[in-house]
């Protein structure tokens, strides 16, 4: 069993090594790997002044270790996929379940075969912190790492495993569960309690030292309900962290109780499940498969679960573009899966939570604008790269849309308007939520007025971003398929980290382009709404429209081009090569 | 109504299709075969307008696919042998926006659309996003699309794939059906029956050059050695010389 598995990992590693460095004789991928290695190059290797800065506590390194965990196990339980980072393969399905072998000796040899990425990612992530230098005890660290990344893809595994389940049997499910459920509401309760109880003190020990901080906050953490919920968290970081190779030995116990408890959850859950795990594991295969043979569209996961209503409906006459639009919005709407819901709901959670604050409320609700400011902010300049309902998903069905009766600028245009409509929404509702918050608040040197003329100018400047810098990414996708991951297909190596690099640079520097005759014309309306006697924030507005006036006229530049690149190109060939 | 004049595709050196001419009147089924990589597929693609061709005119309806694409596709409706269709638009929904983009408008869709859902046995599915159906279901729901504009011209490649018997049949009636209303309809198949069952005329392609063009007693009288032989014998000694199928 075990020999199998090394032997199809090492052949597998080995051959894939080979067929990336044929790749190279391309020199599409002999640039981008280049790039790629000179990224590593910097990332890793190069010299630097200090080895670590100014000294940092372990305590802080282990609570931050500890809260890192945590938040990245809640993700995944609230926001995580349900798809199993164990997913067979439709080779591995096919050999490995029509062997003589049990369903945990599969498991087993799947979990096994996932041991060398994890290890190559452990490595890879202690040489970045590294500082240039890799003394042979930073090996302990390579160990814990593993260790560390292991337990958490176990724990993913079986938090896709639980999702799946509900997906698949719903208030069933969860019935079956009701005591689990209970048990962790309950311990979710108490520890939100505990924290905002501790909160003050917590406060103040940070405002008189970090370090003072540091360690009233670890002892938060290792005491009451806290304690026990947070053990297995520490246990497991601690060898990563261990001073000394004394000290990781004898950490490494209590963080191998850990890893052999996901273990068993683990196995008990896949075979709890095991219809379901692989019948997903296996559409979920297929459907990477067809996605990357960009031929075919790729069946989605059947989880037979009813479709979400539409948001609108689509009138039936009407220009082409927008009827893409509405296409593209649903797909995002029907695609978010339960994020959306979960999204809103800790939304409402955390502003019931500002508003019950009290005394306290003029701080929470300072928060509670900020956070809506760096929403729409982060919304404005990360989402395009998010939201890809767009022809980075749609080339892989381009024979479809060639065979439409619809110009390529407008389909260019259509494909670009979903994810544009939505994120334009998102930021709009950004920037009113931080308005509407404003308001509660008392800001004498930011009056009313000045809000609102901030408002406005940001509303009108804000579509036309997104609209620029998401046309942006359908270029590239239109221009350099190849290049662009299209669809949920994740391909890796050296070369593609330098391919995203360079497309990243390219779309930096076009959007800089873009920028700077909008940045003149709506420095000229600032100028122009001075002249015209408009007050401080006000002036702003006329160069907002000065902004959004240029972005829109060269957007239109651009749809013409790109339409007119689409009806002539064959992406298709591209991708086959 | 489908007009084909030397219709060249050429991929650097290789020639996919090479100087291929015929026309498709309006009444009449095409069968299009030839052996694997003969460019049936690359000729459809052109008629289609998904792949410009190096060299050659292609016309549907009087309107030049090159010249003025928009026109040409608004009578033209391909039907894959794999269906495309996006996961997250339900089977109406797909109706509605495949009405929009060809400008059928309100009145006609909302006619056209159940009957068409009812013809294929998909109205209990009308909410159905494409997660929930079958291979078939699917496959009917791509033809539902390439019918609703009710085209002049239609393009079938592999039709009967995925399809059950009764699925098979019906598939078979719909072209023979729209054929008889007037549409022109090319069929590309290795099911040489089927091309024997409801084709008029047969086109045999090898290495992108045609081969044969006619009925299949037109073709057999071209070649007296032929005679008396089916078609699956006519079609390989057709294609057998030089074949890399």
């Amino acid at each position: 069993m075990i020999g199998a598995a090394l032997y199809l990992a090492r052949r597998s590693f080995a051959n894939a090594m080979r067929r990336r460095l044929a790749r190279l004789r391309q020199p599409k991928y002999l640039v981008a790997f280049a790039v790629g290695v000179l990224y590593y190059y910097w990332l890793i290797l190069r010299p630097r002044s200090s080895d670590g800065g100014p000294g940092f506590p372990l305590i802080a390194g282990e609570v931050i270790a500890i809260l890192g965990l945590a938040a990245l196990a809640a993700t995944n339980w609230l926001f995580g996929s349900s798809r199993s980072p164990f997913a067979f393969t439709p080779a591995e399905t096919h050999f490995l379940f029509t062997a003589p072998l049990t369903r945990r000796q599969v498991l087993d040899f799947k979990l096994l075969r996932s041991q060398l990425p994890i290890f190559l990612s452990s490595l890879l992530s202690v040489l970045l912190f590294s500082g240039g230098h890799f003394p042979a005890t930073r090996i302990m660290r390579v160990l814990g790492l593993w260790l560390v990344f292991a337990t958490l893809q176990m724990h993913t595994g079986v938090a896709a495993l639980v999702r799946q389940s509900l997906e698949e049997h719903g208030v069933t499910a969860v019935r079956r569960r009701l005591g689990v459920f209970t048990v962790v509401a309950v311990v979710a309760a108490l520890t939100v309690l505990t924290v905002r109880r501790e909160l003050p003190g917590l406060q103040a020990a940070f405002t008189l030292d970090p370090r003072i901080g540091f360690d009233a906050l670890s002892a938060v953490l290792h005491r009451g309900v806290l304690g026990v919920v947070v053990w297995p968290l520490a246990a497991l970081v601690r060898p990563a962290l261990a001073p000394d190779l004394a000290g990781f030995v004898a950490r490494l116990p209590a963080a191998l109780l850990v890893v052999a408890f996901h273990y068993v959850w683990l196995v008990r859950s896949s075979l709890a499940f095991e219809e379901v795990a692989v019948e997903a594991a296996e559409r979920m295969a297929r459907r990477i498969a067809a996605w990357r043979s960009g031929r075919r569209l790729a069946p989605v996961e059947g989880r037979g679960k009813r479709a979400r209503r539409a948001l609108t409906r689509l009138a039936a006459t009407g220009s082409p573009a927008r009827a893409i639009a509405w296409k593209n919005v649903q797909a995002e709407w029907r695609g978010s899966g339960v994020r959306l819901p979960v999204i809103i709901g800790i939304g409402v959670v955390v502003v019931a939570w500002v508003a019950s604050l009290g005394e306290a409320a003029g701080t929470g609700l300072q928060v509670l604008a900020t956070l809506f400011l760096i929403f729409g902010g982060m919304t404005l300049v990360f989402g395009p790269y998010v939201l890809r309902n767009d022809l980075r998903s749609d080339l892989l069905l381009w024979d479809l849309l060639k065979g439409y009766p619809v110009r390529g600028a407008d389909l260019v245009a259509g494909e670009a308007l979903g994810p544009v409509t939505i994120l334009t929404a998102v930021a709009w509702a950004c920037l009113f939520g931080a308005f509407a918050t404003s308001l509660l608040l008392d800001l004498p040197a930011f009056p009313v007025s000045d809000r609102v003329a901030a408002l406005l100018a940001a509303a009108i400047a804000a579509p036309v971003v997104i609209s620029v810098t998401t046309l942006i990414q359908n270029a590239a996708a239109l221009l350099f398929p190849a290049w662009v991951t299209l669809g949920p297909a994740r391909t890796a190596g050296i070369e593609v980290i330098g391919q995203r690099l360079l497309t990243m640079v390219g779309s930096l520097v076009l959007m800089g382009i873009a920028l700077i005759p909008a940045l003149l014309v709506a420095a000229l309306g600032v100028a122009v709404g001075g002249l015209a006697g408009l007050d401080g924030a006000w002036r702003a507005v006329p160069g907002a429209i000065g902004l959004a006036a240029t972005l829109g006229v060269e957007a239109r530049l651009a749809l013409a081009w790109l339409g007119r690149v689409f009806d002539r190109s064959d992406p298709a060939a591209e991708l086959v090569g | 109504m489908i007009e084909v004049r030397d219709l060249t595709k050429l991929y650097g050196n290789l020639v996919a299709v090479d100087g291929l001419s015929f026309a498709v009147a309006p009444g009449e089924v095409l069968g299009l075969v030839g052996p694997n990589g003969a460019g049936k597929t690359t000729t459809l693609r052109s008629l289609v307008g998904i792949i410009r061709p190096t060299r050659g005119t292609i016309s549907i309806g009087g309107r030049d696919l090159q010249r003025d694409p928009v026109a040409a596709k608004r009578q033209l409706a391909f039907i894959p042998d794999e269906p495309r269709l996006f996961e997250y638009l339900t089977v109406e929904e797909h109706l509605r926006f495949t009405a929009r983009l060809y400008g059928v408008g309100q009145g006609d869709a909302d006619r056209r659309i159940p009957a068409l859902l009812s013809e294929l046995e998909l109205t209990e599915k009308a909410g159905a996003v494409p997660d929930e159906l079958s291979r078939g279901m699917k496959q009917k729901l791509a033809i539902a699309c390439g019918l609703l504009h009710e085209p002049q011209a239609l393009l079938f490649d592999e039709p009967l794939t995925g399809l059950d018997p009764a699925g098979m049949r019906r598939m078979k009636q719909t072209i023979v059906e729209r054929a008889r209303v007037g549409a022109a309809v090319i069929l590309s198949s290795h099911l040489l029956h089927l091309v024997e069952e409801i084709c008029t005329r047969v086109l045999v392609i090898h290495r992108g050059r045609l081969v044969a063009l006619g009925t299949i007693a037109e073709i057999v009288a071209a070649r007296p050695d032929l005679q008396g032989k089916t078609l699956e014998e006519v079609f390989l000694a057709l294609t057998e010389r030089g074949s890399d199928a």
